[in-house]
């Protein structure tokens, strides 16, 4: 297993070097939302000393670290998967005797996730000079984003394959992706810090996975959480990735059986 | 008159091409629809946190997302359509007959494709910049509706030149077909006052990628916060813009030989 593994990397990492160019551009694309949204807080919370308790340098910490984590947590399999699916090159994949979604999928969404990371440092660090928000990060809170940032991207990608795998039924899958997104972007945490939701939406962001992907990394690494909280969310990410791979796993096994390419 | 008889041409094409995606329309639709709740939604959020942003109330924040929603309705329905066509035609060569025929060819690149499917949310961004002006209780003056108007024609002709420069620039870079992203990418910045920006940002989206010239910029002056020789300047600039980028396109087009040349 770790074979194929250590071969799908060498092939998929070739792969996406081959489109460093592109891949600038869509970091630009990823970055504007993020940096706007800062902006407008930040205004908010200069304008009236802060928001909820918020001020600007909170703000600016906040995203500033929104972007490592949403690189290291988000992925690309709708991209990868659906044109496999639709045009049935997904066939020659299920011949092979191992899981394409759990191996070439996955590890292309790395091998993307690794050249991004490699872009964003100095991105990051220009901006960061521009925004120059102080952020007190302590090696223990660090240390215990690994697994929490490794549990986001496994409830991620599981739950982005999942939606992708509706592909099979309908060549709408890119209409209902852009409707998660917009779900995503608003319990997540993208465009406003969760603790500025109204209370009905913040309930509601406690029971979705979503805030436990990108929101919760981040209050751990900025330290913003009890003892409690912490336990109680990556809780919450293990239940979501159980379900995640139900979902996964259900979708999966009903696609292929009705799955059939064009010519077959 | 020849371009017009064109631009029918052109118009009877595509609503064959629209009618043959009904239901394609009926998903972007809702689509849209979910995207406006989006909006709207978080800029009751954004006020439920403060009572002014950068200087504007809530309802010029749904003036300005009207606007910013017309200035991407029109990039919809031609720029983003025709972007695709042409990168197309210059990968496979099928860009030779565009110049081949007898028209002005910046003309014919630009209106070939045409997204009628995207016409309804002209509806949903004049409501909202109505809705929005009605709410502001600002009483604008004749004088200022009518800058308003001007200086949304010339921003939008500066973003349209913007683009031309862009899918000109592929003449002499042909791999470069990830021309028109940093438009497209920074075209989300538009739906919130310039001011809120840090001043780098600013900079970038009013003269490098001006996208508040075409959002920010004409709502200002419908507030009376321009005085007039700056609705001048960026009048001016608008024409300048057409006026360069139609010469450069010339230029590309010098260039070009063909796909298979």
């Amino acid at each position: 297993m770790l074979q194929i593994f250590r071969r799908l990397w060498a092939v998929n990492w070739a792969e996406q070097w081959q489109y460093r160019a592109n891949l600038l551009m869509y970091l630009l694309f990823w970055l504007v939302s993020p940096i706007v949204y800062l902006a407008v807080w930040t205004t908010v919370a200069r304008s009236q000393g802060n928001v909820n308790g918020l001020t600007a340098n909170d703000f600016a910490a906040y995203y500033m670290i929104l972007l490592v984590v949403d690189v290291l947590t988000s992925q690309i399999t709708i991209h990868v998967l659906a044109p496999e699916i639709q045009n049935g090159t997904l066939a020659n994949r299920l011949l092979l005797p191992a899981h394409p979604v759990l191996t070439q999928v996955l590890v292309n969404n790395i091998a993307f996730k690794a050249l991004n990371l490699i872009a964003l440092v100095p991105i990051w660090l220009v901006l960061y000079a521009l925004f120059q928000p102080t952020l007190n990060l302590n090696l223990l809170h660090v240390l215990l984003a690994v697994p929490a940032l490794v549990l986001a991207f496994g409830i991620l990608f599981l739950l982005g394959s999942a939606l992708t795998l509706v592909a099979f039924w309908t060549t709408r899958v890119w209409a209902l992706w852009n409707f998660y997104s917009a779900v995503f972007m608003l319990f997540a945490g993208h465009f406003v810090p969760l603790a500025l939701l109204p209370p009905a939406l913040q309930t509601l962001a406690k029971i979705l996975p979503f805030s436990y992907t990108l929101y919760f990394p981040i209050q751990l690494i900025l330290g913003k959480l009890s003892a409690a909280d912490v336990a109680f969310s990556f809780g919450m990410q293990v239940v979501w990735l159980g379900l995640a791979y139900l979902i996964f796993h259900v979708l999966w096994r009903a696609g292929v059986r009705q799955f059939s390419a064009v010519g077959a | 008159m020849n371009i017009l008889r064109i631009v029918g041409a052109f118009i009877k094409l595509n609503v064959q091409i629209a009618l043959a995606y009904r239901s394609e329309a009926l998903v972007q639709i809702l689509l849209n629809l979910m995207w406006l709740g989006w909006e709207l939604t978080s800029l009751a959020i954004i006020f439920s946190n403060t009572t002014e942003l950068g200087g504007w109330g809530p309802a010029e924040l749904i003036a300005l997302l009207g606007v910013w929603r017309l200035v991407n309705t029109l990039m919809s329905i031609i720029v983003w359509p025709n972007t695709e066509k042409f990168n197309q035609g210059l990968r496979d060569g099928s860009l030779d007959y565009t110049f081949l025929q007898p028209a002005n060819s910046q003309f014919l690149v630009s209106v070939s494709r045409i997204e009628l499917w995207r016409l309804p949310d002209f509806i949903i961004a004049l409501a909202l910049i109505l809705v929005g002006l009605a709410h502001s209780g600002r009483i604008t003056s004749a004088l200022n509706i009518i800058s308003f108007l001007a200086l949304m024609v010339s921003g939008f002709a500066v973003l349209y030149s913007l683009w031309i420069v862009m899918i000109s620039i592929t003449f002499w870079f042909t791999k470069f077909d990830n021309n028109v992203t940093i438009l497209a990418a920074l075209l989300d910045a538009g739906r919130f006052p310039a001011q809120v920006y840090p001043f780098w940002l600013r900079l970038l989206i009013t003269f490098v990628i001006p996208i508040a010239v075409a959002t920010t910029v004409p709502l200002q002056a419908l507030r009376g916060d321009l005085a007039w020789w700056e609705i001048v300047g960026f009048l001016a600039l608008g024409a300048a813009s057409v006026l360069i980028s139609s010469r450069l396109w010339k230029a590309g087009v010098r260039r070009y030989s063909g796909a298979s040349a």
